[in-house]
């Protein structure tokens, strides 16, 4: 049985053969199902990367000046082991850069979108499938660029992943290294912008019948928001990454200040301008999408409708707004009109409201829930609290007058990485848990995941909340050897121990690794195609793994995302849920609607 | 968005006998077409505030300045420049009429008019350069300060868009003639065009006049 908008949307979107060569079928695919896996394999690599350079730095403020073991005989082989002050600057520059940009980002955006959304929404692929082939080998080309940087003379890039100048320019930071990051930057911002167009695109023109805005899934909400946030604000950090190379190779003076008394001089504070009006909308690109992720994974583990659905997709739209009229907070030192300060002090403060509206409808799905505690569910809840302990630290950080106090110091540290790197890190987790069946066919295993979860989570609490109290006590950020300060001296049993807890955080990482393997490659059986029982149409409306068209037939949508334990549905099919596109037997569509009212 | 989707494809379908335009029912687009329309437009937007940006740095930067020109280096030339606006404004004109015909099936005529947008192209691109060769005999280099870093920086990144608008409106002059230009290749790069235009007409404004 087919409608005729469905027939419609059949003729828009034909039915391709499959490639049949090894290339085009793995390497330069246009398939948005192996586009993503190419992005979550670039990025878990990087996330490996990223992890191992924040490692050194936690062994440099537990144990500084002495070798470190194993990867120093590799990595540091001319200074015995031992990390150098250069070197050091180097290592924070580049875990910063290679988490944001080369790790979470591909994770959560090149992966989960590419992936999800043409599965979520109900199309064949994205609107622009060889635009996403590019965008996929641009940021591979980004990547091989950091990489290289590493090889060059004087090290990779070493002005903090902020690349604020004139510590980044060539008076700061001379070297081929810095100019190759700068370069990096530019180029991913290119493939972003690519993904970005390609995304918001894909949902505006490519959503099944039936699937109106309303009925999307939350993780694509989330994404999309991401999306047009991306292409917005990344062209802003594509410019000041371009005047910086100019300033760089090129002798132009965008940054760098009091050349002259007559012609002037640039301005440091223009990069800071240009940087943050990305920066601060680049920290909600990559949380709306772990929004989004746990807006889908919490209903549907708690087996419960998301509360107030329309709210939370409101709040997230609100969020997006505000995002970009805040980025001044970054700024207070900078010698800003307080009047402005203000300004940006009251938007900032301003978001917390609807983020709010976003944590307690949360809280009110999960209220008398049937919660089912799966490895997903526990990372979603994890999520729940990291991120609630980011949020409200970030309270401190809007209001001006404490600022002045916490400004670069590790609280600073401690509140973004709560964020931004614990609340999306295990809401990627939420994630990879969730889609492992859907994407590679099998689910992994439940225990070695949970052990997972309990090192991840106690770990990343103990390890940033560690940050957060050494802050707190006036340690600052990005010191080689903070103990050359009396006052930071007695903070050194509280680095080593966060270090310590850095460690075993590092190394629960390597069960994920071995389940990831062991699931792909072992013995374990085919998931089947709804292994959480669950609505949304990548689960209910085509095999698991999808095949290389995604559906049979386009699936027509009659229901929102998140139907279950509806006593008429579970009355008609036994089933405490309906997938989206499910036809319920026996008029059940006219006793659904009456029970609504 | 059901209706969206009705309309999806219908333009390969056999002729409705009731169409009282058949004209602008053979223009009307395809639903491909207005994907790859929504996506140019977000394209351009996203373009936009990296041109946005600039001008903003553009901005800060000359506020911070003491004098502007400083007085030890040449103020711009404004009428070759000037001259450069009519010529991209002429070449868009160009374009516009190209994409038009090219949308009734007048191959060859839209094959001429684009290939006279990507000449126009070119002579501003020229002109251009004759811009640069004078004001670095004068004394001004992208190292001299603020100013020059402004001037070479904006006017280069916008040559390199330039430079790419014509190099597409050179093939899709040549594929036109061979009849083998889409309609939607066609009318993209033509936004695209448009939008260097634009863009030019800004910097025209805020680099030589202001």
């Amino acid at each position: 049985m087919s409608t005729s908008a469905q027939a419609l949307a059949e003729a828009a979107q034909p039915i391709h053969p499959p490639p049949t060569s090894f290339w085009r079928q793995y390497v330069f695919s246009i398939d948005h199902k192996v586009i993503g896996k190419q992005f979550l394999w670039a990025g878990l690599l990087f996330l490996l990367v990223g992890g191992t350079l924040a490692m050194l730095i936690r062994w440099q403020w537990a144990f500084p000046y002495r070798p470190v073991p194993v990867l120093g005989q590799i990595f540091l082989g001319k200074s015995g082991g031992v990390i150098g002050p250069a070197t050091y600057q180097q290592i924070f520059t580049t875990h910063g850069l290679v988490m944001i940009f080369f790790a979470v980002t591909p994770v959560l955006i090149g992966c989960f979108g590419n992936f999800l959304i043409p599965l979520m929404i109900g199309a064949r692929d994205m609107a622009f499938p060889k635009l996403n082939m590019y965008s996929f080998w641009t940021f591979l080309l980004s990547q091989l660029l950091v990489l290289a940087s590493f090889l060059t003379d004087l090290g990779s890039a070493g002005a903090g992943w902020t690349t604020y100048p004139p510590l980044s320019t060539n008076v700061g930071t001379p070297g081929l290294g810095q100019t190759l990051v700068v370069a990096a930057i530019f180029v991913t911002g290119v493939s972003s912008t690519m993904g970005a167009i390609n995304y918001v695109t894909t949902v505006i023109r490519l959503r099944a019948p039936g699937m109106s805005y309303m009925r999307l899934p939350l993780t694509i909400w989330g994404i999309w928001l991401t999306a047009i946030l991306n292409a917005l604000f990344v062209p802003v950090l594509g410019s000041a990454a371009l005047l910086l190379l100019l300033d760089r190779n090129f002798g132009t003076q965008f940054f760098v200040a009091g050349a002259s008394a007559v012609r002037g001089g640039g301005d440091p504070i223009l990069f800071q301008h240009l940087f943050w009006i990305f920066g601060h909308p680049e920290v909600y690109i990559l949380i709306l999408p772990a929004w989004g992720i746990l807006g889908d994974v919490l209903p549907f583990f708690a087996r419960k409708p998301h509360h107030w659905y329309k709210g939370t997709v409101l709040a997230m739209v609100i969020v997006t707004v505000l995002s970009a009229m805040v980025y001044g907070h970054h700024m207070f030192m900078t010698g800003m009109s307080p009047l402005l300060g203000e300004g940006f002090m009251l938007f900032t403060l301003l978001i917390s409201a609807p983020s709010m509206v976003v944590v307690l409808n949360w809280v009110l799905t999960l209220w008398r829930g049937s919660l089912r505690f799966d490895t997903p569910m526990l990372f979603a809840l994890a999520t729940m609290f990291v991120f609630g302990v980011g949020g409200l630290t970030g309270l401190f950080l809007a209001d001006i007058s404490m600022d002045l106090y916490l400004h670069d110091t590790m609280f600073v540290v401690g509140h973004f990485h709560f964020t931004m790197a614990a609340a999306s890190f295990i809401a990627a987790m939420t994630g990879i848990y969730f889609w492992f069946p859907k994407i590679f066919g099998r689910r992994l295993d439940e225990r070695l995941g949970k052990a997972h979860f309990w090192f991840t989570f106690i770990g990343i609490t103990l390890v940033f909340g560690g940050q957060l109290l050494a802050g707190y006590a006036g340690q600052q950020r990005r010191l080689f050897d903070p103990f050359q300060y009396t006052f930071i001296q007695q903070l050194r049993g509280l680095n080593r121990w966060t270090s310590f807890f850095a460690f075993a955080l590092f190394a629960g990482q390597f069960i994920f690794v071995w389940n990831f393997f062991k699931t792909l490659f072992g013995k374990a059986a085919p998931a089947g195609a709804n292994p959480w029982e669950v609505t949304t149409l990548e689960w209910t409306a085509t095999a698991t793994p999808p095949p290389f068209h995604n559906f049979d037939r386009i699936p027509e949508v009659v229901r929102g995302p998140h139907e279950f334990s509806n006593p008429e549905v579970r009355r008609l099919t036994g089933r405490d849920f309906a997938g989206q596109a499910e036809v319920l037997p026996g008029g059940g569509e006219r006793g659904l609607a009456a029970a609504k009212g | 968005m059901l209706g969206a989707n009705i309309r999806r494809g219908a333009a390969t379908g056999p002729l409705p006998p009731d169409v009282p335009e058949l004209g602008r029912y053979r223009l009307r687009r395809t639903e491909d077409e207005v994907t790859s329309y929504i996506g140019m437009v977000i394209f351009l937007g996203s373009w936009a505030m990296m041109f946005a940006a600039l001008f903003f740095a553009y901005a800060v930067v000359r506020v911070r300045a003491p004098m502007w020109p400083p007085p030890d280096q040449p103020a711009l030339p404004f009428l070759v420049p000037g001259l450069n606006t009519v010529v991209i404004a002429a070449s868009s004109a160009a374009v516009v009429l190209g994409v038009r015909v090219h949308a009734r099936g007048r191959h060859r005529r839209a094959s001429l008019l684009l290939g006279a947008g990507a000449v126009l192209g070119a002579v501003f691109l020229g002109l251009q350069v004759l811009v640069w060769v004078g004001v670095w005999r004068a004394g001004l280099v992208p190292s001299g300060g603020p100013y020059a870093s402004v001037f070479y920086a904006l006017t280069a990144f916008h040559a390199l868009h330039v430079l790419v608008g014509l190099a597409a409106l050179a093939v899709l002059a040549m594929r036109a003639r061979a009849r083998a230009a889409t309609r939607s290749a066609v009318r993209l790069w033509g936004m695209f065009w448009h939008f260097v235009g634009v863009v030019w007409g800004a910097l025209y404004v805020a680099v030589y006049l202001v």
